[in-house]
């Protein structure tokens, strides 16, 4: 295919008419974004950054060792928000699977066994899900006052050699 | 004489069949991009390629590329440069996803059951059905005439 001068005036007209269309219609969108977002897993839960908001980071422990202590103390009560079958094939010790998918089928016999007071600890795989943030700002709206959120997720635990439980096998 | 005015047209409907699937292909599969922008950012992460600076304008202009892509060739509005666009895009599509498959990067956010399996497959089975839709657009690059 021989590009012609016609072909090339094309090319520049319609990329462009998609970068200025693109742009409006990103500005306008209530699902819009901001032309930068925050990828630098480093820094916690990665977001492409919604222009309505963006993710609570202020919730988030970025921490490991801090993690850990957490952990071993049984200073918080830790969820799993993984789907349960992998939550089953290894979790953070003592944790609890409460996956962000059943959410609603469990809130409720949640509700009546944790006390709003309980300090709650979400993780789910890593700084790239944010399943964790999920139900951890739905256990804030329904009352609970000291959730956060493990931005590492359970991929950096397991990468710091960290002990994991594993269910058993049905 | 009759029968060749037959492969002609029949060479002309297949070209058509093949513009208008290229075109709404396209157009489909830039819907869903548009709708979420955040999602698509976060699929573009997934890849592992982009600069994190790059990914947000990336996950905001390219389905709309698509979209004016589509668009045109469907509407036969600068038809060969929405081709050659189509086909630079499939270019990228392939050499990213095959990229990614030849280093093992299986990209996995665990965020929903769906995504806990393993995509390989799908990824294969995407990047096969790109390399016939960039086999379908050189086809036609090459049967749609210079203006």
């Amino acid at each position: 295919m021989k590009m012609t001068g016609k072909d090339f005036k094309g090319v520049v007209i319609l990329v462009s008419a998609a970068v200025i269309t693109g742009l409006v219609f990103n500005y306008f969108s209530p699902s819009g974004i901001m032309l930068s977002g925050k990828w630098d897993p480093s820094q916690g839960v990665v977001d492409p950054v919604s222009r309505t908001g963006s993710l609570d980071s202020s919730i988030e422990i970025n921490n490991p060792e801090i993690v850990k202590n957490i952990v071993e103390k049984k200073l918080r009560l830790v969820l799993d928000a993984r789907p349960e079958f992998i939550y089953n094939q290894g979790h953070l010790p003592s944790a609890m699977s409460f996956p962000l998918v059943d959410f609603d089928e469990r809130i409720a016999g949640f509700m009546h066994s944790v006390d709003r007071k309980q300090p709650i600890l979400v993780y789910c795989s890593g700084p790239e899900c944010t399943d964790s943030h999920t139900v951890a700002e739905r256990l804030i709206h329904l009352g609970y006052e000291n959730v956060r959120v493990f931005s590492g997720g359970f991929r950096q635990w397991q990468d710091r050699g960290y002990e994991i439980q594993e269910n058993e096998k049905e | 004489m009759k029968y060749r005015k037959m492969k002609k047209n029949n060479s002309a409907a297949f070209v058509f069949i093949i513009k208008l699937v290229l075109g709404i292909t396209f157009v489909c599969a830039s819907y869903h991009k548009i709708a979420d922008p955040g999602s698509f950012a976060r699929i573009l992460y997934g890849y592992g390629i982009f600069p994190g600076a790059a990914i947000n304008i990336l996950a905001i202009i390219v389905p709309f590329i698509e979209l004016t892509a589509g668009m045109s060739l469907i509407f036969g509005l600068y038809p060969r440069s929405a081709l050659f666009i189509i086909n630079a895009l499939l270019c990228g599509f392939i050499f990213i996803i095959g990229f990614n498959l030849l280093r093992g990067h299986n990209f996995d956010c665990g965020c929903f059951s769906f995504a806990a399996h393993s995509n390989t497959l799908s990824n294969l089975e995407i990047l096969i059905r790109d390399i016939f839709l960039l086999a379908a657009g050189i086809y036609m690059a090459r049967h749609t005439r210079a203006s």
